[in-house]
Formats: C-alpha cells, structure tokens, sequence
C-alpha cells in the first residue's frame, strides 16, 4: 500500500521530463504542431514510458497544466502568507506571479496555447481564478462592516487582473508587467479600503514587500530546485489565516464519526485538530491525542500527516458523495432529485462544521495531493447535473457548454466555502433555494428553477 | 433567401450575408468550441457556399474577429444610446450597463464567442479583446470629472473595470445562467461606481433607474 508513493518518486523524473519537454516545445510551436513524437525526442524517452503516464497528447497537456496550476496556486499561498497586512499580502502575491512570468516564459506561452486547446484548460484555470478572488475578497475582513460589498467585486478584479495580465503576455509584453502591479493593487484595495489606501498603492510602484522579499531569498539560496519540482507536498505551512478562522460550535465529535476502529479514530483526530490549529498548525501529537491513541498507532495506519489529511478527505467525501446520492435517488424527478441532492450535502456540512472546513477549505490549501483529489471530488458531481440534459429542447441545450456542469459545481463550491471560510457552516442551510435556482436555470429557465427552489419542505 | 431577393440594394445582400455567416460561427462555437469548428462547419451552419464565405473572409479566424468587432460596435451603439437619453454620470452608468447587459442577455452565443474565447484565444484574438475594452473605456472615464483624485486615480482604472464586467459576464455564461444576466445590474454598477463615488454613494446609487429611463 505504501507502494504507491515509492512509485510515484520512481516515476517522478520520467513524468517530469516530459511534462517540461511538452511545455518547452508547445511554447515554441503551439498546441496543434506538438506532437508526441518530439516530445519523446526532447525529453530522450520511448513511447511506452509516455503511454506509462499519458492517455494521448491532450490528456498531457492537460497534466501539465494542472501541475502548473496546483504550484501556482501554492506559490501565490506562499507569497500571501509570508506577509502580515492585507494588502501587503496582495502584493506579495502580485508580484511573486509577475516574477514567475518573467522568470519563465516558457510557461506562460503554454498556458496561452493550453488555454485555446480546449474548454477542460479553462475550467481548471478558472479555479484558480476562484482561489485569487477569494484572497481579495478577504479585504471585506477590513471593512467594519464586512458584509457591506458585494461578492462580485472581487471576483471582478481577479479576473480583470487576469485579463490585463493575459494580454500583454500574450503580446510579448512581460516587461510592463512590474508597473501594472501598483495600478492592479490600487484598484484591488479601493473598494475595501477607501480611495486614499489605493492612492497610497499606486504611488508605492512594484515594491515587493519586505517580508516576502526575504523568503524569496532565502527560497534562492536553500532549495533551488523545489519550488519548480511541484513536489513539495509540506508547504501547507502556508495557508491565510482567513482561511483558519475557526467556525463555531466546532467542538464535540460528530456521531456518526466517533468509532472503535483506530484509523477512523485518527481521521476524525485529524479533523479536530484541524478545526482548532489548522491544517498547517496540526501536529501529529495533537492528531493522536484527539484520537486518544499512541503515536505509534498512528504511524502503524499512516506515515505522514498528508497521509492521515488525505484518508479524512476521502472518509468525508465518500460520506457526502453517500448523502446527496441517497437524496438524489429519493426524488420523483431530476429537479427535485437536484434539490434533494443539494440539500443533503448542505445538511451534512451544517451538522459537521470542521468537516466541511476540512473538504471545502484546507482540501484547497493542504497541497498537491489534495487538490488533485479535490478536483476529483468536483468531477464526481457533475453527472448529477449532467443528467439533466435528458430530454431537454434543442434550445436549451444550445445553451449549455461543454463545461456548464462543472462551472455549476465549481460555483456552487465557491459559495458554499465562502459561508464556511466566514464561520457560517452552521447557515449553510439558508443557501438551499438560491444554489437549487442556480444550478437549475440553466436547464429549466429561470422561472420553473426559482419555483422549485422555493417549494417549500 | 427570400424569393425576389433581387429588388434588395446588393448592399443590403452583403451586410445580411456577413451577419448570418457570423451568427453561424457564434453558434457553431458554443456547440463545439472554437478551435474544433471549420470552415466547412461555419458554412454548412449558415447555409451559403463555401465561395461566399470566402468573398466575405479571409479564414475562421478572420471571421471570429468580425463577429467580435460587429458585437462590440452594436454594444456600443446600445450603450451610447441608452446613456445619452440621462445627464448625471452616475445615471449614464446604471443606464448604459442595463442596455448592455440586455444585449448580452439577448445574444447569447454570439457573447460567448467574444468574451469566452477572447480570453483564451491567440495575440489576434487579445488584441481585440484590448480593444474591445478600449471601446468602453472612455464611458467610464468621464467619471474621473466626479472624483475628487480625478487624474490621479490609477492609469488603467477603467481597463479594469471594464475587463472585470467581462470576466463576471463569462462566469455567467460558462454557467449558464445566460438569461440572468440582467440580474447582475446592481452588482457590476456598484463595482463600476465604487472607485469614483466611494463604497457608500456607490451602493446607494448602482442599479438606480432615473425616472423615464427604462433598462432596455
């Protein structure tokens, strides 16, 4: 069983040799002219070492920039935490993903050409997306009234940034990229803080902050090869406290997770301690003194804490995925199936509020091992969606995109973490009509949705 | 083609052409993805010969730049007009918006051609992107008039908030919630105003009809 991750070390350099092979030369010619052939030639493999790794060239591709995302995403967390003030906190991670850019341009020329090949590129970059707006939208903590703005805004200004970024990418431009960075933040900070804190942003100029200035340095000087290798699976030292807050009532175990058996004694020690500390802050002693077992116990079911974080993971989703089927298959018809469906999970992540927070937040933030069960996670609830094309009008089906179903999911996630990142999993309920209306609009209408939404029972 | 289609001016033929080859690629694009759609595909869409379509562009890519370039001109023209009928800034914002936004609402394929695939094509393709924002930019800049910083606010202030109505506009769309759009007038003024009015003038205001002004 621990085989597993000694195969996957063993096939580390192999896989990373093409992934970096596919990324040189699609930067170099584009996404319709590579092939698997000049892959192979460039990283000097045979084609059953690529078969060993890739299900074709798209599904490379693919691979590839899912690594490119997961250590962007770490990085930009890295970069975040590494500073103290919000807004520092921003720049940091400005400028750490304007550096990245320029240090690499291979990779950014890739992500132009992955970006056209295909709807799947997109979904997974729009994650990411999800992830930077909710880094901005962490200003509203600022605010004294914290509720007074709208969601979108930051959502807005993630993607714009991207935009903005994107483009003079694409057009060769990188080296504008350092004096974008005070206008980007002076209109990041605007909203959240008032007209003369983004003032004071833009007449800073690139600046990196202090702090993160530092890292990078000592990041230089230490490891040069681990921030590129995407196997640095421990740095979830790094995740916002935003994101730590606690949600209330955290305390006691749920029921249904309080059993004799050892290794889920210690998965739900795991989700205690996290509750309290943190996904970066748990110990593994304070693990086994939640589950009230030996430390060798816990080393004789898992050899590290991401071992122990991924076991819980899959514990509560297959948990969550058992709900919402059950709720799904007890309804007459597909909207109602749907609304069954939703209402189950939000059911299940308001009784058990750290194990909402261990799935929906530190899943994202816990690092690569994680992030890749996490979008397995997403994938695994699109069917539900998915079955609602079943004789819909041509119309409507016109309509709907290739990736609707995993956009439906993807935001109806980023919802339902923002209410627990916020310390409201116990609300998560009052959610229900406005998550069944918009996961239903699209294949109903708007009109027909909203009445099932807001059927009552 | 209608039967006695000689009586039409041929410029009328040629306009009527162009749009309906556009129309072809926009739906083509939502069915499949822009990269995956030929010429062939746009052409048997549109149900002209392949020679037509040539007379008209020079290759898909041509095309997609049109219908970008066609999109953006009619949004323009909706948003100037509804604008244009209000005096105050802050009242040709909320109004602009609602027109654009109902156009958006009414042509959904056509909008997930432009602002989907903008974002994700090649240089051609982000090049009238950025244009396509230029196009809005001045609207928004005239707000710099009621700013008490006016010129000092940041350079590409505007890009930004019109690159951010786009990117809210294309999460929308990939969700398809296409026809709710409108919904989202409040929330994108309010975006839009916050940073010449401030949060709280900004809120009370976004998404305000004046009286005789109505939203498409």
């Amino acid at each position: 069983m621990l085989d597993v991750e000694t195969r996957e070390r063993a096939a580390g350099p192999e896989r990373e040799r093409i992934v970096q092979a596919l990324i040189e030369i699609a930067a170099e010619r584009g996404y319709a002219e590579t092939t698997v052939e000049m892959i192979l030639r460039r990283a000097g493999l045979d084609r059953p070492a690529f078969d060993r790794h890739f299900r074709g060239k798209y599904d490379c591709f693919l691979s590839a920039w899912r690594e490119i995302n997961e250590d962007c995403m770490r990085e930009m967390l890295e970069a975040y935490n590494s500073e103290e003030e919000w807004p520092d906190r921003l720049r940091a991670v400005a400028c750490e993903i304007v550096e990245a850019l320029r240090n690499d341009p291979s990779r950014a020329s890739f992500a132009v050409e992955v970006l056209a090949a295909g709807d799947a590129a997109r979904a997974r970059r729009d994650m990411t997306m999800r992830v930077i707006a909710s880094l901005i939208d962490a200003g509203r903590n600022e605010m004294e009234d914290p509720e007074a703005i709208s969601h979108t805004t930051a959502e807005a200004l993630a993607g714009s940034a991207y935009g903005q970024v994107y483009s003079r990418v694409v057009k060769g431009r990188g080296d504008e990229l350092p004096a974008l960075v005070p206008q980007l933040l002076s209109a990041a900070v605007m909203p959240y803080l008032g007209i003369d804190a983004a003032m004071a942003e833009l007449s800073r100029g690139f600046d990196p902050p202090a702090r993160y200035r530092r890292d990078v340095a000592k990041r230089g000087s230490s490891s040069k090869s681990s921030s590129k290798s995407g196997k640095t699976v421990t740095s979830a030292e790094d995740y916002p406290p935003e994101l730590a807050r606690l949600p209330p009532g955290r305390h006691g175990l749920p029921r249904e997770f309080v059993v004799h058996n050892q290794r889920e004694r210690l998965i739900a020690g795991l989700a205690e301690a996290i509750a309290e500390f943190g996904y970066s802050g748990t110990t593994i002693a304070h693990i086994t003194r939640y589950a009230a077992v030996s430390r060798r116990t816990f080393y004789e079911h898992f050899s590290s804490k991401d071992e122990c974080f991924v076991a819980a993971y899959d514990t509560v989703m297959n948990t969550l995925r058992e709900r919402v089927s059950e709720g799904f298959e007890e309804a007459d018809d597909w909207p109602h199936a749907v609304r069954a469906g939703i209402g189950a999970m939000l059911e299940f992540l308001a009784a058990n509020p750290h194990l909402a927070r261990l799935c929906m937040v530190e899943a994202l933030v816990a690092g690569p091992v994680v992030v890749e069960r996490y979008d397995a996670a997403i994938q695994s609830f699109v069917p539900y969606f998915q079955s609602g094309r079943e004789g819909r009008p041509p119309e409507v089906l016109e309509r709907l995109s290739p990736t609707t179903e995993e956009a439906l999911v993807g935001g109806m996630v980023s919802l339902i973490s923002r209410r627990i990142i916020a310390g409201k999993a116990e609300e998560l309920e009052e959610l229900l009509p406005d998550l069944v209306e918009f996961t239903l609009t699209p294949y109903l209408g708007s009109e027909e949705a909203a009445k099932v939404a807001r059927e009552k029972g | 083609m209608p039967p006695g289609r000689h009586a039409l001016p041929r410029e009328f033929i040629a306009q009527h052409q162009r749009a309906r080859i556009i129309a072809a690629l926009a739906e083509e694009t939502v069915d499949k993805g822009y990269r995956a759609v030929t010429v062939a595909d746009i052409v048997r869409r549109a149900g002209i010969a392949r020679n037509t379509f040539y007379e008209n562009f020079s290759s898909k890519e041509d095309c997609f730049l049109a219908a970008s370039e066609f999109a953006v001109k009619e949004a323009l023209r909706r948003v100037v007009d509804a604008a244009s009928k209000v005096d105050a800034w802050p009242d040709r914002v909320n109004a602009g918006l609602a027109a654009f936004l109902h156009y958006v609402a009414s042509e959904p394929a056509l909008a997930r051609t432009c602002i989907v695939e903008a974002l994700s094509a090649g240089p051609a393709a982000v090049d009238r992107y950025e244009r396509s924002i230029q196009a809005f930019v001045p609207l928004f800049r005239m707000g710099r008039k009621v700013s008490a910083k006016g010129e000092e606010l940041p350079e590409t202030l505007e890009e930004t908030i019109v690159g951010g109505i786009f990117w809210i506009l294309y999460q929308r769309i990939i969700m398809g919630q296409a026809e709710r759009i409108e919904d989202l007038l409040g929330e994108l003024a309010e975006f839009a105003l916050t940073p010449y009015l401030g949060a709280e003038a900004a809120k009370r205001i976004a998404g305000q009809a004046p009286a005789g002004a109505a939203a498409g």
